[in-house]
C-alpha cells in the first residue's frame, strides 16, 4: 500500500472513530437505542460518505451528487452520525436526536434531515426506490450512483428481490447496494430467524456484481467501493459487509442481545472510555 | 341498504350458463363510446411534457397505457408482475423529477401496494399518479379483480388525491389535471370502449370540485365514477314519472368538495342519495355522511353502493343488477325510497 493510501486510511479511521463517538452521544440522550448497529456500520458509512461518494454537504440537493438511500430507517442514529462527520449537520444538533421537533427522528425520514433522501423504516423500500432513481438518473444521462443501505434481516422482504430482478433486467450499473450483515435482527440471530445464505450466490444468480468484505476493515471497504464504482460490466453492484455489532466498544461487542441496547447512566462513561481505548493511533 | 340484493344459491351441479361470464364494460345500450381515452390522452399530453413517463406491472394492454408505450417506447417502464416494486420505483423516478403514470388493476394498487404507496410515495410527497383499472364492480372475475374497496383504502391515506371518472371525457381531462397538480394521485380508470356522456352537460373536470350536472326538486343524487352516468340515465327515466332528480357529480373523492355538497344538500325537501361503484364501507357515501353531520345538515339520506361482502363471479350486467348499481336498479331504488 502506498504512503498516500496509508495516510488516507488512517484519516478514515480517525473519522470513523468520530462517527462512533457521535452515535454514542445520540444514544446517551435517551439511554438506549440502536447504538450497536451504528457502531457496527460506522466503517461502511465512513467509506461511503468520506471516500466513495460524490457529495456537497453544503448543497444536499446538488443535482450531480451520488444518492444515498437509508432503507433501514432505524439506522437513523448511524446516518446522523456520518452526516454530522461529513458536514451536513452541526455537531451541536446530535443531542436533539429523537427529541420532539428534532430534525433527527429515531427512524430516518426524507423530509426531516438534510442529506436524507428517503423515508425508510418500513423495511424493504430501499432497493425498489433505488431502481426508480437508477432509471431516472439513466434517463437524465447522469453519472451519479445510487447507494442504498439494507440490513441482513431486510433480505427476507419480498420487494427487495423484485427490485433485484428489475435492477438486473434494466442493467442498472448505477446502483450500489450495501448490506450490513451483522447477523442480528429484532427476534434474534438472523441466521436462525430466516437464513438468507448463500447470499453471494443468490445475488450473483440475480445478475449482480457481488463482493463480500469484512465491514469493519477500512482498507478492504475502500477497495470494495472502488471496485463497485469501476466495475466494467453493466450490472447492479452489491457489497455485502460482514460487520460486528457494537464494534469499537468491547463490552457492547460482547453483549448477546444487542439489537436494541439500554445502558445505565454510568455505563455511558464506560462506553466513551472503551471507544477511546481503541482510538486509532 | 342493499336489501334487494339477491345472492346466488349454491347448486350441487353446474347451472346452465346464461351469458358469457366476462364482459369488462359498463356500457349500456344507447351510449356513445370512445376508445381507450386514458391511453390517447396520455400520448397527447406526452407530446409537450417530456417529464411524463409510463409504468405498468404486466398490465399495459389491459390499462390502455400500451398506447403510450407504443408512442414513446423509451419513456415506458415495464416492471413485470411486481406491483410493490412499481409503486416504490415510481417514487424514485418522481424524486428524479419525472412524473410517472403507473398503471395496474385497482385491486393490486390498493390492496397489494398500500404500504409502498403510503411510505414510498405519499409520505415523501412524490409526484406519482397511480392509475387503477377495473374499479369497483367492472369485471366478472370475482373478488381477486373486483376493486370494491379501493376508495376506502386510499381515502385513509394522507396526502393523496383520489379521483373516480364518470366517462371518457372525465378520463381525458383528469390526465391533464393530475399532471398539472403536484402530488400523489390515485385515479380510477375506465378502459376499452368507455361511455361518453358528460359532453352533453357543459362539464369540465376540475380537481377538487364537484359539478352540478342537472338540477331537480325531489331528489339530489351525489355520485362519483360511472354511477354519475347511471344517475343521469335514471334522472331521465324518472322525469317521465314526474320525479325531478338533481345530479351532483363528485369526481374528486378526496379532498371532498364539502362546500358544494353542503350547499346542495342544505336545500330542503330533497332526498339525498349517494351513489358509488364501491362498497358501502368507507367510500363516497360515508364521506358525504360525515360531511353533512359535521356541517349540521340532515336531509333524508340513502346510499347506493355495493354490499359489504365479496361479490360473485359472473357476467357484468347480471352482477351490476344483482348488487344494485345497474341503471334499472338505481331507478327501482329511488322510486322505492320516495
Amino acid at each position: 500500500m502506498s504512503e498516500g493510501n496509508l495516510l488516507h486510511n488512517s484519516r478514515l479511521a480517525e473519522r470513523a472513530h468520530r462517527v462512533r463517538h457521535n452515535a454514542i452521544t445520540m444514544a446517551e440522550v435517551h439511554g438506549q437505542g440502536y447504538v450497536a448497529q451504528a457502531l457496527g456500520v460506522a466503517d461502511v458509512l465512513s467509506v461511503a460518505y468520506l471516500h466513495a461518494m460524490r457529495i456537497r454537504p453544503d448543497q444536499p440537493e446538488w443535482e450531480d451528487r451520488d444518492r444515498f438511500l437509508l432503507s433501514v430507517g432505524h439506522y437513523g442514529i448511524a446516518h446522523y452520525a456520518i452526516l454530522t462527520e461529513a458536514g451536513y449537520l452541526p455537531e451541536s444538533e446530535l443531542v436533539t436526536y429523537g427529541c420532539d421537533d428534532s430534525r433527527l427522528p429515531m427512524s430516518g425520514m426524507a423530509s426531516y434531515t438534510p442529506g436524507a433522501e428517503m423515508s425508510g423504516g418500513s423495511i424493504g423500500l430501499g432497493l425498489p426506490m433505488a431502481v426508480g432513481m437508477g432509471l431516472g438518473l439513466k434517463r437524465k444521462k447522469s453519472s451519479s450512483f445510487v447507494y442504498t443501505l439494507m440490513g441482513d434481516g431486510e433480505l427476507a422482504e419480498g420487494p427487495t428481490w423484485e427490485a433485484a430482478i428489475s435492477a438486473s433486467h434494466y442493467k442498472l450499473d448505477n446502483i450500489i447496494a450495501l448490506v450490513d450483515f451483522n447477523k442480528v435482527q429484532a427476534d434474534g440471530p438472523s441466521p436462525t430467524i430466516m437464513s438468507t445464505e448463500p447470499l453471494v450466490a443468490k445475488f450473483e444468480a440475480f445478475g449482480f456484481y457481488v463482493q463480500r468484505v469484512d465491514g469493519n476493515d477500512l482498507p478492504a471497504l475502500v477497495k470494495a467501493f472502488d471496485n463497485a464504482r469501476e466495475h466494467p460490466e453493466p450490472k447492479p453492484r452489491i457489497i455485502i459487509c460482514d460487520t460486528k455489532m457494537g464494534c469499537g466498544v468491547d463490552f457492547l461487542e460482547a453483549r448477546e442481545k444487542n439489537h436494541f441496547i439500554r445502558l445505565e447512566p454510568d455505563e455511558w462513561k464506560r462506553a466513551y472510555e472503551a471507544l477511546e481505548a481503541r482510538r486509532p493511533a | 341498504m342493499n336489501t334487494n340484493v339477491q345472492e346466488p344459491t349454491v347448486k350441487s351441479s353446474a347451472p346452465a350458463p346464461s351469458m358469457p361470464a366476462i364482459i369488462a364494460s359498463s356500457v349500456d345500450e344507447g351510449h356513445r363510446t370512445k376508445a381507450a381515452p386514458f391511453g390517447h390522452a396520455l400520448v397527447e399530453l406526452g407530446r409537450t411534457r417530456p417529464e411524463i413517463v409510463g409504468m405498468s406491472a404486466d398490465l399495459a394492454k389491459y390499462t390502455d397505457i400500451h398506447i403510450f408505450a407504443q408512442a414513446y417506447p423509451d419513456r415506458f417502464y415495464q416492471m413485470g408482475m411486481s406491483e410493490q416494486l412499481m409503486a416504490t420505483a415510481a417514487g424514485g423516478l418522481a424524486k428524479e423529477g419525472f412524473i410517472p403514470f403507473a398503471t395496474t388493476y385497482a385491486t393490486f394498487a390498493a390492496r397489494r401496494c398500500y404500504d409502498f404507496i403510503s411510505q414510498g410515495v405519499a409520505e415523501q410527497d412524490a409526484n406519482v399518479k397511480f392509475v387503477g383499472g377495473l374499479p369497483g364492480l367492472t369485471t366478472g372475475y370475482g373478488p381477486s379483480h373486483q376493486a370494491t374497496d379501493d376508495l376506502a383504502i386510499f381515502r385513509a391515506m394522507p396526502n393523496i388525491t383520489v379521483i373516480d371518472p364518470c366517462d371518457a371525457l372525465d378520463v381525458e381531462q383528469m390526465v391533464t389535471a393530475v399532471a398539472d397538480h403536484h402530488g400523489p394521485v390515485y385515479m380510477r380508470m375506465l378502459r376499452g370502449a368507455v361511455p361518453l356522456v358528460l359532453d352533453e352537460y357543459n362539464y369540465r373536470f376540475e380537481l377538487g370540485k364537484a359539478a352540478l350536472l342537472r338540477g331537480g326538486r325531489d331528489v339530489l343524487v351525489i355520485s362519483t365514477g360511472f354511477m354519475t352516468m347511471r344517475a343521469l340515465d335514471a334522472a331521465k327515466d324518472l322525469q317521465k314519472d314526474g320525479v325531478d332528480v338533481a345530479v351532483l357529480h363528485v369526481p374528486t373523492v378526496k379532498p371532498l368538495d364539502e362546500v358544494t355538497i353542503l350547499r346542495e344538500a342544505a336545500r330542503t325537501g330533497r332526498l339525498v342519495v349517494v351513489a358509488e361503484n364501491h362498497t358501502i364501507v368507507g367510500g363516497l357515501g360515508e364521506a358525504v355522511a360525515g360531511c353533512l353531520l359535521r356541517g349540521g345538515v340532515a336531509p333524508a339520506f340513502r346510499q347506493i353502493a355495493l354490499p359489504d361482502r365479496f361479490l360473485s363471479a359472473g357476467s357484468l350486467p347480471v352482477l351490476q343488477d344483482r348488487y344494485g348499481i345497474s341503471r334499472k336498479a338505481v331507478i327501482d331504488r329511488i322510486k322505492c325510497w320516495l
